[in-house]
């Protein structure tokens, strides 16, 4: 009987990383800015991407991909703006990979895309750790959260590119202090941007949208 | 996470080089899982446990499953120091420079396997 120690060295998330490398050309071909949205479930990803949505429209072709573990609601919200939307139902999986993504791809015209924004599943655990093909990542934090969301989920807001403070019109009767955030995703993530804005009220929304539009300057120079 | 996917990956990968290389059985995979990667050794072993009861793979009852722990270290971009961090993976301990660079705690990967061309019966 032969009996052999073979040494691998595979990392375990191998497939995904090839689907978003291969993801991620296509984008760049069609010089298509995407942005992957995480967050956890009822921070207001939907809402605040309704009002970037009715931002950006005039100027730019914009679609979406919405991950829920079930229903079209979302999916109904956006396209109900004439968006085109794309739902992905995970059925109990708890965040989107690469090959879900590229499963999608050849429903949407990418060369007429300028603005794809994914909608990950609401979970600041798995998200993180899959790589989509995208440019940026965001993660949305809700005030009635708590800013201690910050360090009790260090991996999520180490992985990523710029995290939004939404529903900042809840300061006043939420304990919720901006500062501490700040501080603790600086000792986290120091090359992090962050934005404060209240979707619903607009607060704070032009700088975001403005990170959107310099993100798209910077992708279509590639 | 979602240990049992994973678990189903690791299991895909080891197969899929051991019957390439004609094996008919794999005694042990050892995978390495960093303190950072968001991956429950735990829940892993629980994953593992599930296809050793699966029929007609080549992992059962008698295959183990090794799991080394890789620890979180940062380096301070600044004064060079290297710790292990708490949540505060980026904020030097000594001299409070918020630039550190984590030098391990991510990995998450399939170390090696040990196969072997006749299952246990033969």
């Amino acid at each position: 009987m032969r009996t052999m120690k073979v040494k691998l060295g595979t990392d375990v998330l191998k497939d995904n990383n090839l689907a978003a490398a291969y993801n991620r050309k296509l984008f760049r071909a069609n010089k298509t800015l995407v942005i992957n949205i995480m967050s956890s479930p009822g921070a207001g990803k939907t809402t605040l991407l309704e009002e970037t949505i009715k931002a950006l429209r005039q100027d730019f072709t914009v679609a979406v991909i919405e991950g829920d573990l079930a229903t079209d609601r979302d999916a109904e919200r956006l396209r109900s703006l004439g968006i085109k939307t794309i739902q992905i139902n995970t059925v109990g999986g708890c965040h989107l990979d690469a090959r879900m993504i590229a499963k999608t791809l050849p429903e949407f015209e990418l060369e007429a895309i300028d603005i794809l924004f994914i909608e990950n599943i609401g979970n600041l655990v798995c998200p993180s750790g899959y790589d989509l093909g995208q440019d940026s990542k965001v993660v949305v934090l809700s005030v009635p959260e708590g800013n201690d969301k910050i360090p009790k989920y260090p991996v999520m807001f180490r992985r990523t590119d710029l995290t939004v403070i939404n529903k900042i019109d809840l300061l006043p009767y939420v304990p919720f202090s901006v500062e501490e955030a700040k501080q603790d995703l600086e000792s986290i993530n120091p090359a992090a941007q962050l934005k404060v804005l209240s979707a619903k009220t607009g607060e704070g929304l032009d700088d975001w949208i403005n990170w959107i539009k310099d993100a798209y300057v910077q992708c279509i120079k590639r | 996470m979602h240990e049992m996917s994973l678990m189903s990956e690791i299991i895909e990968i080891v197969s899929a080089d051991a019957a390439a290389r004609g094996f008919k059985k794999v005694n042990r995979i050892e995978v390495i899982v960093g303190d950072l990667s968001n991956v429950l050794p735990d829940a892993l072993e629980l994953a593992f446990l599930f296809f050793q009861r699966q029929e007609g793979g080549m992992i059962d009852g008698d295959s183990t499953l090794h799991i080394i722990r890789e620890e979180a270290k940062a380096q301070c971009s600044a004064c060079q120091f290297e710790f292990q961090p708490d949540y505060r993976i980026a904020l030097c301990p000594i001299c409070g420079s918020p630039g550190s660079l984590l030098v391990s705690g991510e990995t998450f990967r399939v170390e090696s396997y040990e196969g072997s061309d006749e299952d246990n019966e033969s």
